[in-house]
């Protein structure tokens, strides 16, 4: 048993060097989010949106759907679901105990972007 | 374990299984990919067997009795720990590898642990500490106060990760699971530990019966302890009017029950501890938690061979001492000198009252013994139950000795008496 412990200790710290020596030779950004056509989304089309398989979000002002992504999405549905169709970055910003989401999550939130909320100028 | 029935035999990997499968088959994930499905279903399994192994961790009687013995319980803690660790390893290499066709850099985040806040940093917060605390359990040379300390690492490695999981904003099965764990780890911390569910006992007489071997008589204050000749009991040793004992529950092997429920066990200097002990006097306080084993138990009524190796000699001993044998018996006791010999002039004494015992007390010296001089041959040994007990090297060699005479695993019992 110590044998298969240290092979698997071994095996992991390998491959974690491995991961993270990936990430610096092949630092390829993503590129998806480059291509977006940025159309502007009102917040009405965006209400539209509100179902777990049709999920909008807008988030810091842009519009994303995320209905790819749900089902990865590590809470549980019954936390994400209620924001869909809505402006959700308060709740983007306050993901436990006030804390926003990480930066890797804002890259991953970037790739589901489709346009821009459209915000009503005050009259 | 061949006495034990096949309920009694299936019914770990019975538990583990299901300790392993409740939570993947809660949490199992749908229309995710492959990579990511697998990560996930690792990561549950993972957090099953380590709930399972906290409950095989548990020294209760009445447990150990359904589960068919501590030491069978022991080593099945220690291979539901061992594989829990493996698949808790793998889960976030998993995970990485699933992002790593759409970008290296986003599985480098996805396994970093700066990247993505308290979560993923609890995770291998938790990682970490279990690495840690398997490592100390590796390190059988570490002094058992300091490796006990290291070992309490793994219980927090386990809740930190539960807390990873809230963290994640999981909270279903996550709740359950840290309930029954932290009930698991306060069970086993504040009654084995620090001896709640210890009875009380004193120290009425101690007295050496070989170099660094002395045999210490309890007498309950309290309701005593069921125990039966061969059996084994937990037992921690506190103050006297002038010893201080480690107050650590070290295991015993009862070697007589008297009729006031009075127990004598044998304490072998191996250790800081034990070697404190061997200065024990009347008047010390002690709890003892038990008793625990099925080594003995339920002897069919064919002929036996003992073998018994230095303090290996006490189970045999409490089941001389409580009642002649009802079969032909022969009882091999080695050891390295006369003066090593716990009990020896008694057993002689005892062999020559009982007509079934036959005694062989052979001084190996400091060279391993000759297993020739002494075991049977083959055909002598045709439908012999054989019970072994003795330093582990020993056992070894001699299940060896016996499986090349011929005699099959079933016939062959011992118990093993480590706890790491």
């Amino acid at each position: 048993m110590r044998r298969l412990y240290l092979s698997a200790t071994a095996a992991f710290w390998l491959l974690v060097t491995a991961f993270w020596a990936g990430s610096w030779w092949w630092p390829a950004a993503d590129e998806r989010a480059a291509v977006i056509t940025d159309r502007m989304i009102a917040p009405a089309e965006l209400a539209r949106h509100a179902l777990p398989e049709d999920c909008w979000m807008a988030i810091r002002g842009h519009v994303h759907d995320v209905s790819a992504y749900l089902p990865e999405h590590p809470s549980r549905p019954s936390v994400v679901l209620p924001w869909c169709g809505r402006e959700a970055t308060e709740a983007y910003d306050t993901k436990n105990k006030g804390r926003p989401h990480s930066a890797q999550a804002d890259e991953l939130l970037a790739r589901y972007r489709i346009g821009t909320l459209l915000v009503d100028k005050p009259r | 374990m061949p006495t034990l029935s096949i309920v009694r035999w299936l019914s770990i990997p019975l538990l583990v299984l299901a300790a392993t499968a409740g939570p993947v088959y809660w949490a199992f994930p749908e229309g995710l990919s492959a990579a990511r499905s697998l990560g996930i279903v690792l990561g549950w399994a993972g957090c099953g067997l380590l709930l399972a192994s906290l409950l095989l961790m548990l020294r209760e009687t009445w447990l150990s009795r359904w589960l068919g013995g501590l030491e069978r319980m022991y080593q099945w803690h220690h291979r539901a720990g061992m594989a829990a660790y493996v698949l808790l390893l793998a889960h976030p290499l998993v995970l990485a590898a699933d992002a790593w066709p759409d970008s290296p850099l986003l599985a480098w985040q996805t396994l970093s642990p700066f990247s993505q806040g308290w979560a993923v940093g609890l995770g291998w917060l938790s990682l970490l500490l279990l690495m840690l605390g398997l490592a100390a359990t590796f390190a059988t040379r570490l002094p058992y106060r300091i490796w006990r300390w290291l070992h309490v690492s793994l219980g927090i490695g386990v809740l930190l990760g539960l807390w990873h999981l809230l963290q994640l904003g999981i909270e279903e099965p996550v709740l359950p699971i840290l309930g029954l764990a932290s009930l698991f780890l306060g069970w086993r911390l504040l009654g084995e530990d620090f001896g709640l569910a210890a009875r009380p006992y004193l120290v009425q007489a101690a007295a050496p019966v070989a170099d660094g071997i002395v045999e210490i008589s309890l007498k309950p204050l309290a309701e005593p302890i069921a125990a039966a000749a061969g059996q084994f009991v937990l037992v921690a040793f506190f103050a006297g009017p002038t010893f201080r004992g480690c107050g650590e529950f070290h295991p015993f092997t009862v070697s007589s029950m008297a009729a006031d429920h009075a127990i004598r066990v044998g304490v072998k200097a191996l250790g800081d501890c034990t070697r404190r002990i061997q200065a024990i006097e009347p008047g010390v306080l002690a709890r003892v938690h038990g008793a625990f084993g099925t080594f003995l138990a339920d002897r069919p009524a064919a002929a036996q061979l003992w073998v018994a190796g230095g303090i290996g000699i006490t189970p045999f001993l409490a089941l001389l001492r409580a009642a002649q044998v009802s079969q032909p018996t022969t009882l091999v006791y080695l050891y390295r000198t006369e003066s090593d010999a716990a009990f020896l002039s008694e057993l002689r004494e005892l062999a020559e009252r009982d007509p079934l015992l036959s005694l062989q007390a052979l001084a190996s010296g400091n060279e391993p013994p000759n297993l020739d001089s002494f075991l049977p041959a083959q055909g002598q040994l045709a439908g012999v139950e054989c019970y072994l007990c003795g330093p582990p090297g020993m056992v070894a060699a001699v299940r060896q000795a016996l499986r090349r005479r011929g005699i099959t695993a079933r016939h062959i019992h011992f118990e093993n008496f480590g706890f790491r």
